[in-house]
C-alpha cells in the first residue's frame, strides 16, 4: 500500500517537471531575514503586483517562485517591516536574499499578522491564526506574566476548562487532541503549575500559528489541532540579551553569533519563585517551575543550514518532606535544510521528545515515575513548481515508548512491593503529499492525502481475555466489571500486536469574490493514535498517554468548514463556522482508577464525540488602537452508549456536554498607543458558565453523606467574565541608548470578579447540614514586570 | 492506589484562592430507598459482633433530616434455605442476632412498597491490627496529628479492606486493596486536624471483596470530592442491591459480610 503510495508520488512529480519543461520559467528565490539580527522571518509577502501574485516565506524564511520570462516588480513586505521593491529581469534563475529593517515606531506598535491579506485572501487555507509574539506580549495576563496559550484563549474557537485548568481545547476538542510542536518537536504537556503558566518562554519564540480545522497534510497524529511554534535562531550579528523580572517569574534570554554572519547561539532560562503559591504555610512547602530554550543555527551555505535546538522544563512540588514531585518535558532536534534546486526546499529533522513524571510520598515510603518518550524522524519538501502549484510531501516515522509507572519502595520499613507496569512500544509512520493549486484567477484549492499508519509493538505483561472483551457488563447489576484475563503474554517488541492504517483526506477551496474579499470551504480527516487516559476536568500532570492497540481503537475525526473572509479598509473580518465529529472518544467507567493501572482497558469504554459552531473575528490591524472582537456560539459533547442493548453504556448512553463546553464565548482584545511613552491595553471576556454536574439528593451509608447525582454536566457555573488592563511605560531615554527598558503595569480581573472555577459539596460538621461552595482562583491582581533588552 | 489519588485533592489547595458558600437552586430527583446491610463478625471480641440493615431514602441535598423506613420486611436467607429474620429496632435499623458461617451464601431480601430487593453475598475475612504510630508534625501546616494503623496482609492473595478511624473529633474512612502491597505489612491512615493527647480513636479493619472495594472507593471520592480541575466526573455509585420487581427503580447501598477487627487507642 504505502509503495504504491510513493510511486504515485513520483509519478506526479515527472508528470509536473515535464509540464515545466513546456513553457520557459525562471525561479526567483532566497531567504528573507530581519536586517539587524539576521533572524529569518517567517510569512513574508512576495507580491508580485502586475501579475496579481505572491507567494511568502516558508517557516525556514525561504521563498521561491517560477514565473515566465520577464521583467517584474517585486513586494517584499511584513507588517511591522519596511516594504522593500525590487525589479528583477528573470531571464534566468536568480537569488535574492532580501534583508527587511524593522518601521520605527514598530517596537511600540503592536504588531499583528494579517491573515488576511491580499495574498491571504485568495489562499485556500482557512481556519488558522497567527499571533505575533509582539502581540501576545501587550495583552494584559494574570500576574503580568506573558503567556502564549492565555493569548490564544482570546481567539475564537479556542477555549479552556476553566482558570487554572491545564491545556486548551480548540473547536470543542479535548486538550489531548492539540498537536503541539515547539521548533517541530512534540511537547506532550503544555502548562506550569496545573495551567497557571503556559510552557513557552515567549522571548525565545518568533512565531506561532494555530490550525484550527483545514489542516494541511504535512501534520497528523493529532485529530484537534496544531499549533505550530518556531523559536528563534539567535542573532547573528551582535551578541543581545532579552529578559524581564516580575513578581511570579524571572527570564534571560541571550544570543549571539558564534561565527559573524553563519552561525549564531540562542539561550535563554525561565524560572518562577519558590514558595509562591503558599503564603499561607509558612513551613518547607515549595512550588516553582523552570525552563531552559537553546538553540543553535549554522548556514553551512546558500544550499544547507543546520539547526540543533533544545528544550527542558520541570516543575516541582514539595510539601514539607512528605511529598515531592517533579515533572516536565525535555526535547532534542537537529534539522538540516537543504536546497535541491532553487525551487526544492527541504528538511530532514531527527527529534527526541519525551515527558516525565516523578513523585515521591514519603510519608508512604515509595516513589513512582512514568512517562512517554519518542524518536521521530521527518523528512519534509516544499516543491514550488510554479506561481500557481506547490507541492508539500514528506515522510514521517515516530517510534515510541510508553511508561505507565514503576513504583518502588524509598525505605526499608516501607510496605510497598516494587513494581513495574508493563512498557509499551509503537511505532507511527506516515507519508504525505499536499497541492496547493491556483485553478483559476478565482479558484485556489489545496488537496492533500495523509497515510498514516500505527503498529503496537510486542511487550511483556499483555493480557487476553476471553472474546478479546476485557470490560463486562454485569446485567443484573447495571454496572461494568474487569473481565479477568485469560492468559498473560510475553510477546518480542519485534513483533506487532496490533496494527492500523488510515487514509487521510484534507482539502481546501478558496473563491475570492473580490479583490476584498472570498468564501472557502474545507474538509479534513485526521488520526489519533495515542490517547490521554484522564478522567479529569482538565488533563493533570499524572495523566499517562496509552498507544491504540487491541483493545483501543485510534481516535478519529472527521471536520467539515466553510467561511467567509472580508477586508476592509484598516478593518478585516472572518466568520467560519464548522461541524465535527470524533469516533472512538475514550471514556471511562465510574468507579475507574487510572493512576498505576497496569490493565486501563478493563475501565473504558469508547464513544464518540461531536462539536459544531459559529465563529466571528473582527480586527483591527493597523493605527494607533488596534485589537480585536472575538464571539464563538457552539457546542461540545460527548456520548458512550453501551455495546449491547442491555448495556447502559457512560451516563445512560446520552450525549452530555464535555466539560469545556461554552455556548456564548465574547473576547474583545486592544490595545492604544498613546504616545511614543505609553501604550494601554485591555481585554474583555464573557463566556457561559462551564458545565458541572450537581447533586439531586443525599442519602447516610456508614454515617457518611453521599450525594446522588444528575445527569453528567447538565448543569452550569455561573457566567464567566472580567476585564483586564494594562500599561506599558518606555521611558523616552532610551532612545539612542543600548539599555531599553519597559514597565509592563497590568491588573487583571480589574472589578474583582469571584468567578467560579467550581462548585464542590460538603458536609459542614459544625452546623450538621451540607453546603455548596464556590471556588474562585483570580480576583483582582495586580502586577509590574520589567522588561529590558541591550 | 488511593494514596496517589488523594494527592488531588492536595494540589488543589494550593489552587484555593478564595471559597465561597453559595445558594445554588438544585434539582431533585425523587427518593430512592438506601439499603446499608453489614453484617459484621468479630472474632477477636465476638461481643461487638453486630448484623444490622438500615434502610432510610435519599432526600434533597439540602435537607438536614435522613428519612428513614419503618415499615418494610427484612430477612436474610442462608443458603441451606434457613430464614433469619430483621426485627425493626430504632433510626431506620433492623437487626438480628446473625452470626455469618464462612463459605456461605446469604441472600438479602427487603420488602418495601410492595417491590423485592434482593442481594446475595458471603462473608470476607479481615487482618488484625497490630499497632497504631503515632507523628506529630504531620499534615500540611507540619503540626497536626497523624496516625497508621499497621496490619499484615496475607500473601498471595487479593485482599481489600474497608479502614476505619472513629473519634468525637471526626472519622476517617479509606477503602485499602493491598494490590501494591501484597503480603506486607499495610497501614490505614488517620488524620484529623483537632485531635489531641488523650482522644480516644477506635479503628475498624473489616475484609470487603473486590466489587465492594470499588463501590466504597467511589463513594469515599464523591462523599469530599476535591473541588477544582482536578474533579472526576460524579455519578450516582450503584451497589450490590437489586430491585428485582423494578429494575429502574434501583435502590442504593450495599450488603456485606465482613469479618472485622478493631483497635483502641489513646492519642500520646
Amino acid at each position: 500500500m504505502k509503495k504504491k503510495y510513493l510511486i504515485a508520488i513520483i509519478l506526479c512529480l515527472l508528470v509536473f517537471d515535464n509540464l515545466i519543461a513546456q513553457t520557459k520559467k525562471f525561479t526567483l528565490s532566497g531567504t528573507v531575514t530581519e536586517a539587524a539580527s539576521d533572524e529569518t522571518l517567517i510569512g513574508v509577502n512576495i507580491l508580485i503586483p502586475s501579475l496579481k501574485t505572491g507567494t511568502i516565506t516558508n517557516e525556514y524564511g525561504f521563498y521561491s517562485i517560477s514565473l515566465e520570462e520577464g521583467t517584474y516588480e517585486f513586494i517584499f513586505s511584513s507588517l511591522g517591516f519596511e516594504e522593500v521593491t525590487k525589479t528583477i529581469d528573470l531571464n534566468q534563475n536568480v537569488r535574492l536574499d532580501i534583508a527587511l529593517n524593522e518601521t520605527t515606531e514598530s517596537l511600540d506598535e503592536v504588531v499583528i499578522k494579517q491573515d488576511v491579506e491580499g495574498l491571504n485572501i485568495r489562499k485556500p487555507q482557512m481556519s488558522v491564526n497567527a499571533l505575533s509574539i509582539n502581540t501576545i506580549k501587550r495583552m494584559p495576563v494574570v500576574l503580568g506574566e506573558t503567556d502564549v496559550i492565555k493569548s490564544m484563549l482570546l481567539l475564537p474557537g479556542v477555549t479552556s476548562a476553566g482558570e487554572g485548568a491545564s491545556g486548551f481545547n480548540v473547536r470543542g476538542g479535548g486538550a489531548d487532541q492539540n498537536l503541539i510542536l515547539l521548533d517541530e518537536a512534540t511537547l506532550y504537556n503544555s502548562s506550569h503549575l496545573f495551567g497557571f503558566f503556559s510552557v513557552f518562554n515567549p522571548d525565545a519564540i518568533k512565531d506561532l500559528k494555530l490550525y484550527k480545522g483545514g489542516i494541511p497534510a504535512r501534520y497528523g497524529g493529532r485529530i484537534s489541532s496544531v499549533l505550530d511554534i518556531y523559536q528563534k535562531d539567535g542573532n547573528r550579528n551582535e551578541y543581545k540579551a532579552t529578559g524581564g523580572i516580575g513578581l511570579v517569574a524571572s527570564r534571560l534570554l541571550v544570543e549571539g553569533p558564534i561565527v559573524k554572519e553563519k552561525g549564531s547561539f540562542l539561550l535563554g532560562g525561565r524560572s518562577s519563585y519558590a514558595h509562591l503559591f503558599l503564603p499561607l504555610f509558612d513551613n518547607d512547602n515549595i512550588a516553582y517551575f523552570y525552563d531552559l530554550n537553546t538553540k543553535l543555527s549554522y548556514k553551512l551555505n546558500d544550499n544547507n543550514n543546520i539547526y540543533l535546538s533544545g528544550y527542558f522544563g520541570r516543575d516541582v512540588f514539595e510539601i514539607s518532606d512528605s511529598f515531592s514531585n517533579t515533572f516536565g518535558n525535555t526535547t532534542l532536534n537537529l534539522r538540516w535544510n537543504h536546497l535541491f534546486s532553487d525551487n526544492l526546499f527541504s528538511n530532514l529533522s531527527a527529534i527526541y521528545s519525551d515527558y516525565y513524571y516523578g513523585l515521591t510520598l514519603s510519608f508512604v515510603g515509595f516513589d513512582f515515575d512514568s512517562g512517554i518518550r519518542n524518536f521521530n524522524l521527518k523528512y519534509d519538501f516544499k516543491h514550488y513548481i510554479s506561481d500557481g502549484l506547490q507541492l508539500n510531501y514528506g515522510l514521517n516515522s515516530i517510534y515510541y515508548k510508553f511508561n505507565p509507572g514503576e513504583i518502588n519502595p524509598t525505605t526499608e520499613t516501607s510496605g510497598i512491593n516494587p513494581q513495574k507496569l508493563d512498557d509499551k512500544y509503537a511505532f507511527e509512520n506516515a507519508a504525505y503529499l499536499d497541492a496547493e493549486i491556483q485553478i483559476t484567477d478565482k479558484i485556489a484549492i489545496q488537496a492533500g492525502l495523509r497515510f498514516s499508519t500505527f503498529n503496537r509493538l510486542g511487550q511483556t505483561g499483555f493480557l487476553e481475555y476471553e472474546n478479546d472483551n476485557p470490560i463486562l457488563f454485569n446485567e443484573n447489576l447495571s454496572i461494568y466489571e474487569k473481565a479477568t484475563p485469560l492468559d498473560t503474554l510475553s510477546i518480542s517488541r519485534g513483533k506487532t500486536i496490533a496494527s492500523f492504517a488510515n487514509l487521510e483526506p484534507r482539502f481546501s477551496i478558496a473563491y475570492e469574490l473580490n479583490e476584498k474579499s472570498s468564501i472557502k470551504a474545507s474538509y479534513n480527516r485526521t488520526s489519533q493514535y495515542i490517547h490521554l487516559i484522564s478522567n479529569t476536568t482538565s488533563p493533570t500532570p499524572f495523566d499517562v498517554y496509552a498507544p491504540s492497540g487491541k483493545y483501543i481503537e485510534p481516535q478519529l475525526a472527521d471536520q467539515v468548514a466553510a467561511g467567509y473572509f472580508r477586508n476592509f479598509d484598516k478593518y478585516s473580518l472572518e466568520v467560519e463556522t464548522f461541524y465535527k465529529e470524533v469516533k472512538n472518544r475514550l471514556d471511562y467507567v465510574d468507579d475507574a482508577n487510572l493512576i498505576a493501572n497496569n490493565a486501563i482497558e478493563q475501565v473504558l469504554l469508547s464513544g464518540e464525540a461531536r462539536a459544531y459552531g459559529l465563529e466571528v473575528l473582527f480586527r483591527k490591524n493597523t493605527g494607533k488602537l488596534q485589537g480585536w472582537i472575538a464571539y464563538t456560539l457552539s457546542k461540545s459533547e460527548q456520548r458512550t452508549p453501551g455495546r449491547t442493548p442491555q448495556e447502559i453504556g457512560i451516563n445512560n448512553g446520552d450525549w452530555y456536554n464535555s466539560a469545556w463546553d461554552k455556548t456564548h464565548d465574547i473576547s474583545i482584545t486592544g490595545s492604544y498607543e498613546l504616545n511614543p511613552k505609553w501604550t494601554f491595553g485591555a481585554n474583555f471576556i464573557f463566556q457561559t458558565g462551564q458545565p458541572a454536574t450537581f447533586p439531586d439528593g443525599q442519602y447516610e451509608y456508614n454515617g457518611i453523606v453521599v450525594p446522588t447525582f444528575e445527569a453528567r454536566n447538565s448543569s452550569r457555573l455561573q457566567a464567566f467574565h472580567h476585564l483586564d488592563l494594562s500599561a506599558t511605560l518606555t521611558p523616552s531615554k532610551n532612545k539612542n541608548r543600548n539599555w531599553q527598558g519597559e514597565w509592563v503595569f497590568s491588573i487583571y480581573n480589574v472589578y474583582n470578579r469571584m468567578n467560579a472555577a467550581s462548585v464542590s459539596f460538603r458536609e459542614n460538621t459544625d452546623i450538621g447540614r451540607n453546603e455548596a461552595v464556590k471556588l474562585s482562583i483570580f480576583g483582582i491582581i495586580p502586577a509590574v514586570t520589567y522588561n529590558f533588552k541591550f | 492506589m488511593k494514596t496517589l489519588k488523594s494527592i488531588l485533592p492536595i494540589l488543589a489547595i494550593f489552587l484555593t484562592s478564595c471559597e465561597e458558600v453559595i445558594d445554588l437552586d438544585l434539582n431533585e430527583a425523587p427518593p430512592k430507598l438506601v439499603i446499608e446491610a453489614s453484617i459484621n463478625t468479630a472474632p477477636a471480641d465476638p461481643d461487638s459482633s453486630q448484623a444490622f440493615v438500615r434502610l432510610t431514602t435519599t432526600t434533597p441535598f439540602f435537607n438536614t433530616e435522613i428519612p428513614v423506613v419503618t415499615d418494610a420486611q427484612v430477612t436474610v436467607t442462608h443458603e441451606n434455605g434457613t430464614v433469619i429474620l430483621f426485627a425493626y429496632s430504632e433510626n431506620g435499623y433492623y437487626i438480628s442476632d446473625l452470626n455469618p458461617e464462612p463459605n456461605i451464601v446469604y441472600t438479602l431480601e427487603v420488602i418495601y412498597q410492595n417491590e423485592v430487593y434482593t442481594a446475595s453475598t458471603r462473608l470476607v475475612s479481615s487482618s488484625p491490627i497490630e499497632f497504631v504510630e503515632q507523628k506529630d508534625d504531620a499534615g500540611f501546616s507540619g503540626e497536626d496529628i497523624e496516625l497508621k494503623a499497621f496490619f499484615s496482609d496475607p500473601g498471595g492473595e487479593e485482599n481489600y479492606y474497608f479502614f476505619e478511624g472513629i473519634s468525637e473529633k471526626g472519622n476517617s474512612y479509606d477503602a485499602i486493596s493491598d494490590e501494591f502491597f501484597n503480603g506486607n505489612l499495610i497501614f490505614g491512615y488517620y488524620l484529623v486536624e483537632d485531635i489531641e493527647p488523650g482522644d480516644n480513636v477506635r479503628f475498624n479493619l473489616y475484609g470487603i471483596n473486590d466489587q465492594n472495594y470499588n463501590f466504597i472507593f467511589t463513594l469515599l471520592q464523591q462523599g469530599d470530592a476535591p473541588a477544582g480541575p482536578f474533579e472526576t466526573q460524579p455519578a450516582t455509585v450503584r451497589g450490590n442491591i437489586v430491585n428485582q420487581t423494578n429494575s429502574e427503580n434501583f435502590p442504593l447501598g450495599y450488603f456485606r459480610i465482613s469479618e472485622v477487627y478493631t483497635f483502641s487507642y489513646t492519642v500520646q
